[in-house]
């Protein structure tokens, strides 16, 4: 249950939010339903963007475009390529699953997978207009969009096409 | 409740994102490295754990290990002694020196003071030794049931208020072993959120299905409850065989105590089981130590089975059982951890009957009487003290368990670390023992510390407080600021 955030009185501008811990046995997942989770990640693609803008000294087109196909290849592997969790004393239950799939105890449609569509939309509409829809990158974001959000759709939980990825 | 400032929560998640990013680069390169390197695995075999099961553990945990698993070489009293460590290889491995630190002890679950040598139990427990030795060598059905085991079992019943008690070598056991003798496939364990590990792993061997409510709730658990029976077992819909609702007196990652009035009343009106683990309160709570029961006012016969661990009040080891005749009597010829585990080792049976003689008042003096009045008094002078600081405390009044909230992760090894070098043990938790934002150092106060250690205590605390920056809260007492407050809008 994510709280939002909370002005409480007499604390002396300081924000406060409640953290009340989620009835979810993930701990691989668990994570993701304290406040504050949506802000971090904005804010890392954020400074990500800043930072290729600073390092390759690039147009912002070209970095929104860097920044989208970096998040694609980050969030498709962590999201939906790895399986299982990193603590072994899960034994193993959640071996067949990726992150995607244990998010939210495997309920679909919640608010956490709803923003996690939005966000690799979002990153494409800004990409594809500050480079004016220009050829090799308008293929390429698109490319990722089309991937990311497919990948998420409810109808695709547990579904491996052609068995990639698919266990032994 | 726990209230995180934004930014601390903000922080804590980019720290975490950053070590996580680091052990993956650093994962990756040591594939590439190793790849040419021959594998020692040998042809065919399957290699023991996947390379990213132990990911938190070689890249997290590794790092600060020395905050964890801190030996000690003399018994775990209010004072005792530490042994220094050092390592050469950044914290991979750790060495021993033959070095030792006189510290305050705030970690062990001593809350009556019998973790050190006593005047009523100590001389008993020797002599139980010379008579009985070290262990039964032998299971409980066999040969491992000597007197001291019968009357064990009697006294804890007598002392919990149930008709009839079993007791196992170890608490973990207890638990990991009573719920799928009790419980199978069909039937349905809800259980608290935030429950021990030896209950999920109860739950999870036991092959009935499992469910979880908000941490002390009730009104979820009602919403649990009606949805699962409406709903039946999973796919054939059919009615529940039984259902137990599993939680605990005292969470002890939290301090809190549990609702139980109210549990019981939902419980009841839906006819679910309750299962009532007392690890952390039997004992401790309690106008005469009998555990949350008496102190929130339920009647004993209401829970269904009390369960409960000798390792925290009464300075010994091992757990038990308690409720009606038939459900002891059922358990004697049923559960694995009594037919075939050895039982429990009869000095330490000694020092659990004398502990709860020395607490009921029938070792002739009133020592049981104070040990309780002063571990009430310690803990809440403690919270009280703390929360006036500025610290995130969590916990009920009354409670012997404080955890004070350290959020970051570079906090963790901070405050550990500088309070061992003023000479005060702390116990500092962190994922995935905790949720991953809500890292704490935890502080277990003992009825033997004296009001001095804990001067001491909060000294340290307070100055490292002030160093690492967990004082989240304003420092002055909560009172006088609603007054200001309340003042200033008059004005």
């Amino acid at each position: 249950m994510v709280d939002g955030l909370g002005f409480s009185s007499g604390r002396m501008g300081k924000l406060y939010v409640s953290a009340v811990p989620p009835p979810d046995l993930n701990k691989n997942t668990e994570w993701f339903m304290y406040p504050g989770v949506w802000t971090t990640y904005i804010l890392i693609v954020f400074f990500s963007w800043l930072m290729v803008l600073s390092v390759f000294g690039c147009t912002p087109g070209m970095a929104w475009t860097v920044v989208n196909l970096c998040h694609f290849v980050v969030t498709y592997h962590f999201f939906h390529w790895k399986k299982g969790t990193p603590f072994a004393e899960d034994q193993g239950i959640y071996n067949r699953l990726t992150w995607w799939e244990q998010v939210d105890n495997g309920k679909q449609l919640t608010r956490n997978r709803k923003f996690l569509t939005v966000v690799p939309l979002v990153l494409f509409l800004i990409a594809s207009h500050t480079t004016d829809y220009q050829h090799p990158m308008l293929f390429l974001n698109t490319l990722a969009v089309f991937i990311l959000v497919v990948a998420k759709f409810p109808n695709m939980h547990k579904v491996r096409i052609f068995g990639i990825n698919a266990d032994q | 409740m726990i209230t995180i400032p934004y930014l601390t929560a903000l922080t804590t998640y980019f720290s975490y994102g950053l070590f996580f990013a680091f052990g993956q680069i650093r994962d990756f390169f040591r594939k590439i490295i190793d790849w040419r390197k021959s594998s020692n695995l040998q042809q065919g075999y399957a290699p023991i754990c996947l390379g990213l099961e132990d990911f938190y553990v070689r890249r997290l945990y590794l790092r600060i290990q020395d905050c964890f698993g801190r030996p000690i070489a003399s018994a775990p009293d209010a004072w005792f002694d530490v042994v220094e460590r050092y390592s050469t290889d950044n914290n991979k491995t750790l060495k021993r020196t033959a070095k030792i630190n006189r510290c305050l002890n705030l970690g062990s679950y001593n809350y009556l003071g019998f973790a050190a040598s006593d005047e009523y139990c100590t001389p008993r427990v020797i002599d139980s030794l010379k008579r009985f030795s070290a262990s039964t060598c032998s299971a409980r059905a066999d040969g491992g049931t000597t007197r001291l085991h019968s009357d064990l079992e009697e006294y804890v019943a007598k002392f919990v208020g149930k008709p009839a008690a079993l007791v196992f070598g170890m608490g973990y056991v207890t638990n990991s072993a009573i719920l799928p003798v009790l419980i199978g496939k069909g039937g349905l364990i809800i259980s608290d959120s935030l429950n021990h590990n030896s209950i999920v792993n109860g739950a999870r061997g036991s092959g009935a299905t499992v469910r979880v409510f908000l941490h002390n709730t009730p009104s979820h658990l009602e919403e649990v409850l009606r949805e699962q029976i409406a709903e039946g077992q999973p796919r054939t819909h059919r009615p529940w065989k039984k259902i137990i609702v599993v939680v605990e007196g005292i969470y002890s990652m939290e301090g809190e105590l549990c609702k139980l009035p109210e549990i019981i009343t939902v419980c009841k009106k839906y006819k679910a089981f309750t299962y009532l683990d007392e690890a952390h309160s039997i004992g401790a709570v309690g106008k005469t130590g009998r555990g949350v029961c008496e102190l929130l006012g339920v009647d004993t016969a209401e829970v269904d089975i009390m369960m409960g661990t000798f390792t925290k009040s009464f300075g010994s080891c091992g757990g038990y059982i308690a409720g009606s005749k038939e459900l002891i009597q059922y358990l004697k010829y049923t559960c694995p951890a009594h037919l075939y585990a050895t039982s429990i080792s009869p000095p330490a049976a000694q020092q659990i009957i004398s502990a709860i003689k020395v607490i009921l008042g029938e070792d002739g003096s009133s020592r049981g009487a104070q040990k309780l009045a002063r571990i009430r008094e310690n803990s809440n002078f403690f919270r009280s003290e703390l929360q006036r600081m500025g610290f995130e405390v969590l916990g009920d009044y009354d409670s012997p368990v404080m955890p004070i909230m350290l959020y970051n992760p570079a906090k963790i090894p901070a405050f550990s670390r500088e309070c061992l070098k003023q000479n005060v043990a702390v116990v500092t938790v962190a994922f995935p023992a905790t949720p991953l934002l809500l890292a704490r150092a935890r502080i277990c106060i003992s009825a033997s510390h004296t009001k001095e250690d804990l001067i001491k205590a909060l000294e340290v605390i307070s100055e490292i407080g002030d160093l690492v920056g967990i004082k989240y809260f304003p420092t002055e007492p909560r009172k006088q600021q609603q007054e200001q407050q309340g003042r200033m809008k008059l004005d």
